[in-house]
């Protein structure tokens, strides 16, 4: 009952697994328009955008051929995006991975799987979300940013439910997490379109480059990559 | 008007296994001040607490203490290291009134551990008492759990490393454990983080007779800076700094040795005469080909592994690809690894180094150490000093991979000969008799490593002056001892200040000095920073004095000085031992220590802040 549009018009690489709950969501990503389809009282409304121009979105990709596990790209997404406000002026903040938006899983034998906001073009975070539409905004709590395609939280609206994150974690990367208040934090921002990642990671292993869904680990959980990488390269455990 | 102690948590976490009490002490900010972290502050925490000499370093009365440096949390490149510092379990004295003397143990090791401890709000981790049976500990910022630890006992540290991480449910967690060595009480067991990073030279002995599996820790805290900004900018330079130090083309020690790994050392250490060969016999090994860094790198490595916001990546990890042990997946040998179990042992098959490395990490032993007792048994039965009964049945020879894998899983299990094979070479030579102390190869009953000595005196000073027994990243004068106490410290890497042996690159001429600044508020300058080493060595030897360390304990195993070489360029060469003696009077007088005896003198003390006025 899904159907999956993404800026190519090509079939998602995985099957996303249908939501839980009564709503679909539809979308173009940058496309003509955004068709976005939400349950209010008991029908079917559509809001659309005007923007009419293609886009193409950029993400973060990782070679994990190339990623030591040197988590100087959470320390540097923790300082950009959690900053610390010194004397009345924002500044970079020291960086505890703990705040980052791209986190790296270590598995035995050796593997380093960073996982960030695959800005997943059917977005099962937003359609789980289950906080109704703004009908002048089109926007449920958790939405896509339209400029940049990034996952942004209302907090005004969201009621802490914590269904995003569930899809996210079931489904894609693993990436939301849930803070004090449960509601969703630390989702890749692009950092105002100059992922600091990407910038200062030390060995090259991250790039900034559209969203290509058919990618090999395109939108998949760390321990599924780690699984797959581990068979590959070391060919001893599973 | 500062009132808050800047760069610094200012609390350690202290947590008594007897009687299952936990809680945060405060840190004086004079210790801060005067032993900056790390090694440093542990020996002071060691100094207070140990109040008498004589302690047993089994008893629940001594401290294991994890500790972090300054540096360590934030994202200065390579401050990923922490300081394990505890009394030995491995050293003794020639004369003392204690039966129980020894040094103080400091080990480094790197990772994530350090960087963790900070975030979780500490400055560091001091464990005492004993648990009544295995357990492990999770602190989780203020949390702190003592759980059971019985289904974990008697797990190598590959194995617990998968399955721990599955039970805590959250890879956000670090470790550091013990494997079966540690928990059986071999003097020389390690502890292991990420399965494959050890902190050696007796810590996890300690560990394991707290019966303490395990620590794990995450959290979400850091400690102020001083000045932010100022900080932000050092970073940046450094950062970029040691990115164009990487990248020129240039040598340098850290763009090649270090990228490539210390297995690089192990061709160069061979041709130049300076390698642990023949339980220290020869200094070149005819099979280096076989061993070396291409090899290494051929058959074995294919991932880099870093440790915290590191650049370096100086861990390479593989697996055997063909031959009996396929199928093993490890750190590749490394210098120590590769040298210890390789080149001492006449070993040249590259897979089998790496399965005993595997095993010797998995039991969780020093392999540095385990590699040099196996050499010791190995020359004492060639001299038929011992027998094939004494070895319980193992023919323990030259080059032979797989009697050096039994014999290191008796040491393990300490199980027969294991049982005293697991007490180090001099524990060893005393039982064997028959002057085979002559041959083992220890100082106050620490191991040598993998440098050997007959071609560089300088390597003789570092193992025969250090304060935790042989050591050869001690340092070959007082200036560099001085400097790595002081880095070992901070929490920073050794590596990164290699391309220059003195700063981090890019921060500037006093750039150690300059990101403490910055982090502490206090003005630090490269003569601060050093006599802050010096204090941290001295207060060591204080301690190490008390329990009955002279000058007469501060010297090479005799082989040196009484047997050449026996084969290679070297081969006919020993050293002298006038001209080490000589050395050593220098030494201490640089140092202003009693030639005699070696006691610190007064005068220099009080210039270092280790007397009451
Ligand atoms: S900075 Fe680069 S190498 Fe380091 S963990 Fe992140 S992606 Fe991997
Ligand atoms: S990766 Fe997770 S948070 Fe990002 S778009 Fe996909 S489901 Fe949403
Ligand atoms: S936690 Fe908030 S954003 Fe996430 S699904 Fe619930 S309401 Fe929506
Ligand atoms: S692009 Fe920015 S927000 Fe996204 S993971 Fe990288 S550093 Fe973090």
């Amino acid at each position: 009952m899904m159907e999956t549009e993404n800026h190519r018009n090509e079939k998602q690489d995985k099957p996303t697994s249908p939501s839980r709950r009564d709503f679909i969501w539809k979308m173009a990503v940058g496309g003509g328009a955004a068709i976005l389809f939400g349950k209010v009282g008991d029908k079917l409304l559509l809001a659309s955008e005007n923007t009419k121009q293609t886009r193409e979105y950029l993400m973060v990709h990782v070679d994990y051929s190339k990623c030591t596990g040197c988590r100087t790209c959470e320390s540097v997404c923790s300082s950009f995006n959690h900053r610390q406000v010194v004397n009345r002026e924002s500044l970079l903040g020291l960086g505890n991975p703990f705040y980052s938006n791209i986190r790296v899983h270590s598995y035995n034998p050796d593997l380093d799987i960073p996982a960030v906001c695959a800005l997943c073009p059917d977005a099962p975070c937003i359609r789980s979300c289950p906080v109704e539409l703004d009908l002048k905004t089109g926007r449920k709590a958790l939405y896509r940013d339209e400029k940049t395609g990034t996952l942004r939280n209302d907090p005004n609206r969201c009621i802490g439910c914590g269904s995003c994150q569930e899809a996210c974690k079931i489904q894609r990367t693993d990436v939301i997490v849930l803070g004090p208040d449960h509601k969703p934090e630390r989702i890749c921002t692009l950092c105002d379109g100059d992922p600091q990642c990407v910038k200062y990671c030390p060995f090259n292993a991250l790039s900034f480059a559209k969203v290509v869904p058919e990618r090999e680990f395109y939108g998949l959980h760390p321990d599924i990559i780690s699984k797959k990488l581990i068979n590959r390269w070391y060919n001893t455990r599973e | 008007m500062r009132n808050q102690v800047f760069g610094y948590h200012g609390r350690l976490l202290d947590i008594n296994l007897s009687t299952g009490k936990y809680s945060s002490t405060t840190i004086p900010s004079d210790d801060t001040e005067k032993f900056l972290g790390g090694r440093g502050l542990g020996m002071k925490i060691l100094w207070d607490r140990l109040r008498q000499p004589g302690i047993n370093p089994l008893s629940p009365q001594n401290p294991l203490m994890f500790m972090p440096g300054p540096y360590s949390g934030f994202p200065i490149p390579a401050a990923s290291r922490t300081c394990v510092v505890t009394k030995s379990p491995c050293t003794s004295p020639v004369h003392s009134d204690y039966p129980y003397a020894s040094t103080v143990s400091y080990s480094n090791i790197g990772g994530f551990f350090g960087p963790e401890i900070r975030f979780a709000g500490y400055d560091g981790i001091v464990i005492t008492g004993k648990a009544s049976s295995p357990v492990y500990i999770v602190i989780e910022d203020e949390k702190v759990e003592i759980r059971d630890a019985k289904k974990f006992w008697g797990m190598g540290t590959d194995l617990f490393d998968r399955q721990f991480i599955e039970e805590l449910g959250d890879r956000r967690f670090q470790t550091c454990c013990i494997g079966p060595a540690g928990e059986n009480l071999v003097s020389y067991a390690c502890i292991i983080h990420t399965a494959s990073r050890a902190a050696g030279r007796g810590v996890g002995c300690v560990m394991g007779s707290k019966n303490l599996k395990a620590i794990t820790l995450k959290g979400s805290k850091m400690p102020n800076v001083a000045d932010h900004k100022r900080f932000l900018s050092l970073l940046e330079d450094s950062r970029k700094g040691i990115k164009e130090v990487l990248h020129s083309p240039g040598f340098s020690l850290l763009n090649y040795f270090i990228i490539k790994g210390t297995a690089s050392y192990l061709s160069w250490s061979s041709e130049n005469d300076q390698m642990t060969v023949n339980n220290f016999r020869d200094t070149t090994f005819p099979d280096i080909g076989k061993i070396g860094l291409e090899a290494v790198q051929k058959d074995i490595w294919f991932r880099e592994s870093a440790c915290y916001c590191c650049p370096v990546a100086c861990k390479k990890g593989g697996a055997v690809k063909k031959g009996v042990y396929a199928g093993v997946v490890h750190d590749a040998p490394e210098y120590e690894t590769g040298t210890m179990f390789g080149a001492n042992l006449r070993v040249s098959d590259i897979e089998g180094i790496t399965k005993v490395i595997f095993e010797g990490d998995d039991y969780g032993m020093d392999i540095i150490s385990a590699g040099n007792v196996i050499g010791f048994l190995m020359e004492a039965y060639e001299k038929e000093y011992i027998d094939k009964a004494f070895l319980d049945g193992i023919d323990l020879r030259w080059g032979d991979v797989n009697a050096a894998r039994k014999m290191v899983a008796k040491i393990g299990k300490r199980e027969g000969i294991g049982d005293l094979a697991g007490k180090g070479v001099k524990a060893i030579s005393k039982k064997i008799g028959r002057n085979s102390d002559k041959f083992a190869i220890q100082v106050k009953g620490l191991e040598l490593a993998a440098w050997n000595v007959y071609k560089n005196i300088g390597m003789g000073i570092s193992y025969a002056t250090s304060n935790r027994g042989a050591c050869h990243q001690n340092g070959e004068n007082v200036e560099v001892q001085n400097f790595r106490a002081m880095l070992d410290s901070l929490g920073i890497c050794r590596f990164i200040t290699y391309h220059s042996n003195s700063d981090v690159p890019g921060s500037g001429k006093n750039g150690l000095g300059s990101l403490l600044s910055a982090i502490t508020g206090i003005e630090w300058t490269t003569e601060k920073l050093t006599e802050a080493g010096e204090r941290i060595f001295n207060l060591e030897k204080l301690f190490n004095y008390r329990e009955g360390f002279r000058r007469e304990d501060d010297t090479l195993p005799e082989r040196f000085f009484t047997e050449p070489v026996k084969s290679g360029p070297l081969k006919g060469k020993m050293l002298k031992k006038e001209e080490f003696d000589k050395l050593l009077d220098e030494y201490y007088q640089v140092r202003g220590w009693n030639p005699k005896t070696s006691e610190p003198g007064k005068p220099r003390l009080q210039k270092l802040g280790l007397l009451p006025t």
